[in-house]
């Protein structure tokens, strides 16, 4: 009997389109967007080559530490290289950057001075390394009038300008700042959006399971009344369901994974156990959900897949799926939303893979999960114990 | 009249889900509009940086000082895992750990090393560059037998020295952000909306019985469709209208200026526009239970493409060719000309017109195929 109510479970579910659309076609078609959308994102935070210009008059001309520095920080071979530097007279430089040619122009009166027309990233790149640049100017003149202060006291002094004003370039061009960079490679945050993904279509899974458990309820339809009458053990018909259901969803997610590993180049960290072992958990998650909401609301079918897209929308909402910082904002302000939130105990459960280097993370999350399937599982033994109908 | 008067007794009998759908895509458009501030402004001109100074010399203070003076300091508890997280949601883009006895080890020319986290991107590419400035000017200045207080002195006569800042635009950058960002979302309300009501109602009168009466009925069928679609206008404008005036309320004052004028007018083109493709939709379509499923294709899929959701300019430069059918794309287009005009005249405008243009012709060309479909749909059985 098992076997046989597993197989015409497995049937049905499979022949429902609008079903399969939603638990199958739909992650699918969502994560594409994703990928159009988001795969550009990181790469155009990185700092791009900036379009500057620079007038080119007689004070320019004579100040040798602007001039070197601009050439080397515009020389097209090196990779040092940050800006994209014209040499133009004022009245061009004013043209070029009413046209949006140029971010903004450095103009050398007594004191340098830079033009921008608005306050972006691009301007501020620019007017900190020209800020810079004069720093260091300002630290040889310094160094360099030390330098003669303390010859001058010497009586009999010889001053030799050329090696104190040598040294002191050399001095501030071999000064290297010791700075170690300890941040991790894994830095990639729109990886959440993708995680959420995952999260969404595990839930999702409980319309499968909801709908295949529905069968079984003699509130439900005319078949629900016929499984009901059927002398079977109502453990046999609703465990079949539910496993016929587990089955499409756990494939489901597989298609989404090879999917996003695939083609959509997700990267969910090296721990491929784990991995499955979460996505698994997720699905049995959403299973119980389904099963829940299908046993305890006493309401038609349609209502029920509603309950379920509306929570699962809200808990990806949570965990970051519409704006990656909802997430963030959630757990630094109030985290027992996302503590209590399945979407987020997916989601950040893949995130502490990819991210963390321990797994104590990880583990509090799928033990999470497991907790919330388990309640689930339980109110719906506890609702349907029992049930009698004198009349429906 | 009669098509009329059934249009607003299907919708009446709507009503609930027309009411949830419409308030739920607008709640999202302002909760998206007023948490804007921290997920899409690319502009910051500070980076924001977080300290964790094990030291107690005067030197590292002299640090810190420098560094909060040309940033935002974050503020976060002293503890690894936060710390992770504020980096990898970019609410810090870049922390800096002083060691102990920095102070001491750097006059001795010890070389103490610092460490540092970041992000890699714009704003921590920023802060290292002040860091790296004060570091490398410290380290200039350091001679035998220099004492904090003089080296302090020194690294300050350097920092002082600054490029003067000209600002030549005169626009209102924050607030034009802000209203485009409303704006450009309203790209999937509108759409989201129109299809779902519009395809909602229209699925009501393509059902057979309901059809056998209107063709065997004396009423033009080109008559019958433009009656349907000036029904359906009704509602597209009432979605429109709402939108509009809670800009009001979202954006501010910006939206009483010419360029908020131009993005109602904007607005008001594309709803149009979305009034045919939901009309065309619903002409396709005979199925109650698909009409979710095309929403979030159509919708979401030309809002991801188009640059509603992101802005254009994080978009692949393929990804933005292939939107060019798209009407949205022409639309958003608009909304993002419009937020860098600082002249309104004719040439400053022109692209302006032409974006309005093509959404016109879109929704000339829409109705021409749906009314065509709805003529071949006629023959039953």
């Amino acid at each position: 009997m098992f076997i046989h109510n597993l197989k015409y479970s497995l049937k049905t579910l499979v022949k429902n389109r609008m079903l399969i659309f939603w638990t199958l076609a739909f992650p699918l078609i969502l994560g594409t967007f994703f990928k159009l959308a988001f795969s550009d994102i990181e790469s155009n935070e990185k700092l791009d080559i900036i379009d500057i210009a620079i007038v080119n008059n007689d004070n320019f001309k004579n100040n040798e530490i602007l001039k070197e520095s601009f050439k080397a920080l515009s020389d097209k071979e090196s990779s040092d290289q940050i800006f994209n530097t014209k040499y133009v007279d004022e009245e061009e430089a004013k043209t070029l950057l009413e046209n949006s040619e140029i971010c903004g122009y450095l103009i050398v009166l007594d004191e340098p001075k830079i033009v921008v027309s608005n306050s972006g990233i691009n301007e501020t790149v620019f007017t900190e390394v020209t800020n810079e640049i004069y720093a260091n100017a300002s630290t040889i003149e310094n160094i360099v009038e030390n330098e003669i202060k303390n010859e001058i006291s010497v009586p009999n002094y010889d001053i030799d300008y050329e090696t104190i004003i040598n040294n002191a370039i050399a001095k501030v061009t071999e000064s290297k700042a010791n700075i170690k960079d300890i941040s991790s490679n894994n830095l990639s945050y729109t990886m959440i959006e993708y995680y959420t993904l995952i999260a969404m279509a595990c839930l999702y899974g409980g319309i499968l399971g909801m709908s295949s458990v529905n069968k079984n309820l003699a509130n439900q339809s005319n078949t629900g009344k016929r499984v009901t009458v059927a002398p079977t053990k109502k453990t046999v018909t609703i465990m079949s369901s539910a496993l016929a259901a587990f089955i499409v969803e756990l494939i489901g997610v597989a298609l989404l994974f090879l999917y996003t590993i695939f083609v959509l180049k997700v990267d969910y960290g090296t721990n491929l156990p784990l991995i499955i072992l979460l996505s698994v958990v997720g699905t049995f998650a959403g299973l119980s959900l389904g099963i829940a909401v299908s046993c305890i609301f006493k309401t038609s079918e349609d209502t029920k897949t509603g309950i379920i897209i509306a929570f699962t929308m809200l808990g990806c909402f949570f965990s970051g799926m519409m704006g990656i910082t909802m997430k963030y904002v959630i757990d630094k302000n109030i985290p027992i939303i996302n503590k209590l939130n399945p979407a987020n105990m997916i989601t950040d459960g893949f995130y502490s893979l990819y991210y963390y280097n321990t797994l104590d993370r990880f583990y509090l999350n799928l033990i999470s999960l497991l907790l919330f399937s388990f309640i689930c599982l339980a109110l719906s033994v506890y609702s349907l114990r029992r049930q009698k109908y004198d009349s429906i | 009249m009669i098509v009329f008067k059934t249009y607003l007794r299907v919708v009446k009998k709507c009503l609930v889900p027309i009411i949830i759908y419409t308030a739920m895509l607008i709640l999202f458009s302002s909760i998206n509009t007023s948490n804007n501030d921290t997920t899409m402004s690319f502009t910051a001109e500070k980076p924001d940086i977080l300290i964790i100074n094990k030291d107690n010399s005067k030197l590292s203070k002299h640090l810190v000082d420098y560094i909060t003076k040309n940033s935002n300091i974050i503020d976060i508890e002293n503890n690894e895992e936060k710390i992770q997280d504020a980096i990898f949601y970019r609410d810090v883009n870049y922390v800096i750990y002083i060691p102990e006895n920095y102070g001491n080890d750097f006059l001795e020319n010890k070389e103490p090393e610092i460490e540092i986290k970041s992000t890699g991107d714009y704003q921590a590419s920023l802060a290292s560059i002040l860091l790296e400035r004060y570091l490398t000017s410290s380290k200039s200045y350091l001679r035998n037998n220099i004492t904090e207080e003089e080296l302090i002195l020194e690294i300050d006569k350097t920092l002082e020295n600054k490029a003067e800042v000209e600002l030549t635009s005169t626009l209102d950058t924050t607030s034009l952000t802000k209203a485009n960002n409303y704006y450009n979302f309203s790209n999937y309300c509108l759409l989201g909306g129109s299809i779902y009501v519009i395809c909602l109602i229209l699925s009501s009168f393509q059902s057979e019985n309901i059809r056998k009466r209107t063709i065997i009925s004396s009423m033009e069928d080109k008559k019958y469709n433009l009656y349907l679609l000036i029904s359906n206008s009704v509602f597209a404008l009432i979605l429109w209208l709402l939108y509009v005036v809670i800009s009001f309320i979202t954006v501010g004052s910006i939206m009483f200026t010419m360029h908020g004028f131009l993005y109602i007018i904007n607005s008001f083109i594309f709803s149009l526009c979305s009034l045919t493709i939901a009309f065309l939709i619903g002409n396709l379509m005979n199925n109650k239970e698909a009409i979710n499923g095309i929403i979030n294709v159509v919708a979401l899929g030309s809002s991801f493409l188009c640059g509603s959701f992101v802005p254009a300019e994080f978009l692949p430069d393929a990804v933005l060719k292939v939107a060019h059918i798209l009407p949205s794309y022409w639309f958003i287009n608009s909304n993002n000309l419009i937020s860098t005009i600082e002249v309104f005249d004719t040439s400053s405008l022109k692209p302006f017109i032409t974006n309005s243009i093509v959404l016109l012709a879109f929704s000339a060309l829409f109705i021409i195929v749906s009314i065509i479909i709805a003529r071949n749909k006629r023959k039953i059985g």
